[in-house]
């Protein structure tokens, strides 16, 4: 399960173009199944790419019916599977162009899901869905990556990234910035916020408690930083009470995440 | 192959924009040569001398056989009906995205184009289908006593085939490489109605007739004016003659440039960026 994590305009989606073969790369190269791009190996890869793409005039039947054909993948019953999966039955016959982007969206990860492929090609699955879907979606993508599916999904969700990948590159600009395990790459700190009458006192005494990384004042609160899993909250409020001070806020927070994709986007 | 044709044939028979295509033709067809045989009816019918005269001179241009050259020659003037439907056809594809789908799915880049290239010969057999039965129709309808004629002229079924899929493919190509189908559309009737016309004309009083080498010219030249056009004077019988003479330089030339057409379109979808 690898993600490709980047704000918009990181080329997340030119990448997954190039080794689709929807563009030609100036240089590099890739392979898939350890063979160059050809017909024959993208027919073997499930592949959502940005939007989903059918035939308004079609029902969603007869457009899977010619992914079906094209890519080799599924047959009848298989369209009927995938469409069960991603809660289209009921609208099978409909024309695609009376689909909600929610429903759009469901059916190109049926498309993808066709003759249950080894690879998928996920680029911002969740596009367009309702929290519901999004929660159905990401479930689906896990359930497919504990199959032993190979997954790769495309994201400026970091959360989404964080929750399925198991590894994850970051791009920004065209270039790779980090890649490698989703736990190393993103980790996180674990934020602890307190805040009591007297901020100055409340700074200095913090400063001397043990294992902390380091120390920010945002507003009228303190942010201590600790190694992710270290932050034990009695401890500290205890460590504050022995030395005189009572405090008016303790907690973790725990999404550091976003901090450090901006660290590590911005420049 | 027949997997893809069968592809084709699902999107099309889907598309309502092609049964309207049909009907109009449907209607066209009939229409158009209908009204042209009403016009030789009412100057063939009549006691005077000169309607007896031009009866005789102008023989029936819709009994068999003359019926498969002149349906087809009036016929062809329509072929903006199905370049519409074909231009609609490869502009879809960039409209849906279905282009870049078709290719992620597993198609060759080559592939997705021979796809192209049978949804125009299935609109161009199906638009031929419809000339058979108008011609034939008229045939039996004109006069009956000729039918055991019907097997003379069979010629211009291809040529009316290959005029159509040679004037399909050029329609094709503009709606292919400018990707917006009212702008392919816009630029296809100027040409062909307006430019190619005014150059045509032209040439043949200018330049030696260089015309007929014109896109358009080049397979309009396979279905020349049927000879009823051309039965006053010695000079117009020539010219007839001469016309007839030069199809089947005309029907290499159309297939040579139909050749290049596609092989243009197989070798820019190969380098292109979808």
């Amino acid at each position: 399960m690898f993600g490709l994590l980047g704000p918009n305009g990181s080329g997340k989606t030119t990448m997954l173009s190039i080794i689709l073969d929807i563009l030609k790369a100036d240089t590099g190269s890739f392979a898939w199944f350890g063979l160059p791009g050809a017909p024959e190996t993208r027919q073997r890869i499930g592949s959502l790419l940005e939007t989903p793409n059918f035939y308004h005039y079609l029902s969603a039947v007869d457009n899977l019916t010619i992914t079906s054909a094209i890519s080799s993948r599924g047959n009848a019953e298989d369209i009927d599977r995938v469409l069960e999966i991603v809660k289209l039955s009921e609208r099978k016959k409909s024309k695609f162009s009376t689909y909600s982007l929610g429903m759009k969206q469901r059916l190109a990860i049926g498309a993808a899901l066709l003759g249950d492929p080894q690879v998928l090609v996920f680029d911002e699955p969740t596009n367009g869905l309702d929290p519901v879907g999004i929660a159905e979606i990401r479930e689906l993508i896990k359930v497919l990556a504990k199959r032993g599916k190979t997954i790769i999904m495309a994201s400026h969700l970091l959360d989404e990234v964080e929750k399925v990948c198991t590894h994850v590159a970051i791009l920004k600009r065209g270039h790779l910035l980090t890649a490698g395990e989703v736990d190393i790459v993103l980790a996180n700190e674990d934020i602890v916020e307190v805040s009591s009458n007297n901020l100055d006192q409340l700074l200095s005494v913090l400063e001397k408690f043990p294992g902390h990384t380091h120390i920010k004042q945002d507003g009228k609160l303190v942010q201590l930083f600790l190694p992710v899993g270290t932050a034990r909250l009695e401890e500290i409020n205890r460590f504050c009470f022995e030395k005189g001070i009572t405090l008016n806020l303790l907690l973790v927070k725990k999404k550091s995440l976003e901090t450090k994709f901006l660290e590590l986007t911005n420049d | 192959m027949l997997p893809l044709l069968k592809i084709e044939w699902l999107k099309i028979k889907k598309y309502p924009a092609f049964w309207w295509m049909l009907a109009i033709v449907g209607l066209t067809y009939p229409g158009v040569n209908g009204m042209t045989y009403y016009g030789y009816l009412k100057a063939t019918t009549g006691k005077e001398i000169t309607n007896n005269l031009a009866k005789m001179f102008l023989g029936n241009p819709f009994a068999f056989p003359e019926t498969w050259h002149s349906v087809a020659y009036f016929s062809s003037f329509f072929i903006l009906l199905p370049s519409i439907l074909v231009i609609m056809l490869v502009t879809n594809e960039y409209t849906f995205r279905t282009h870049r789908q078709n290719i992620i799915d597993g198609w060759s880049r080559a592939q997705f184009i021979t796809s192209k290239l049978f949804d125009v010969l299935i609109v161009s057999a199906i638009v031929t289908i419809v000339y058979f039965i108008v011609a034939a129709g008229f045939g039996v309808y004109a006069d009956s006593t000729l039918t055991h004629q019907w097997t003379k002229q069979l010629q211009y079924i291809p040529l009316f085939f290959l005029q159509t899929l040679a004037q399909l493919s050029i329609a094709f190509m503009l709606g292919y490489l400018i990707k917006k189908a009212f702008i392919a559309l816009g630029i296809f009737l100027f040409y062909y109605l307006v430019i190619e016309n005014i150059a045509v004309g032209y040439a043949r009083f200018k330049l030696n007739d260089i015309g007929r080498f014109l896109p358009f010219e080049i397979s309009d030249r396979l279905i020349p004016p049927p000879v009823f056009f051309s039965r006053f004077g010695k000079d117009a019988k020539a010219s007839y003659d001469h016309a007839l003479s030069l199809i089947p330089g005309h029907v290499i030339y159309t297939i040579l440039l139909t050749a290049a057409t596609w092989l243009i379109c197989y070798a820019v979808h190969k380098k292109r960026d979808l």
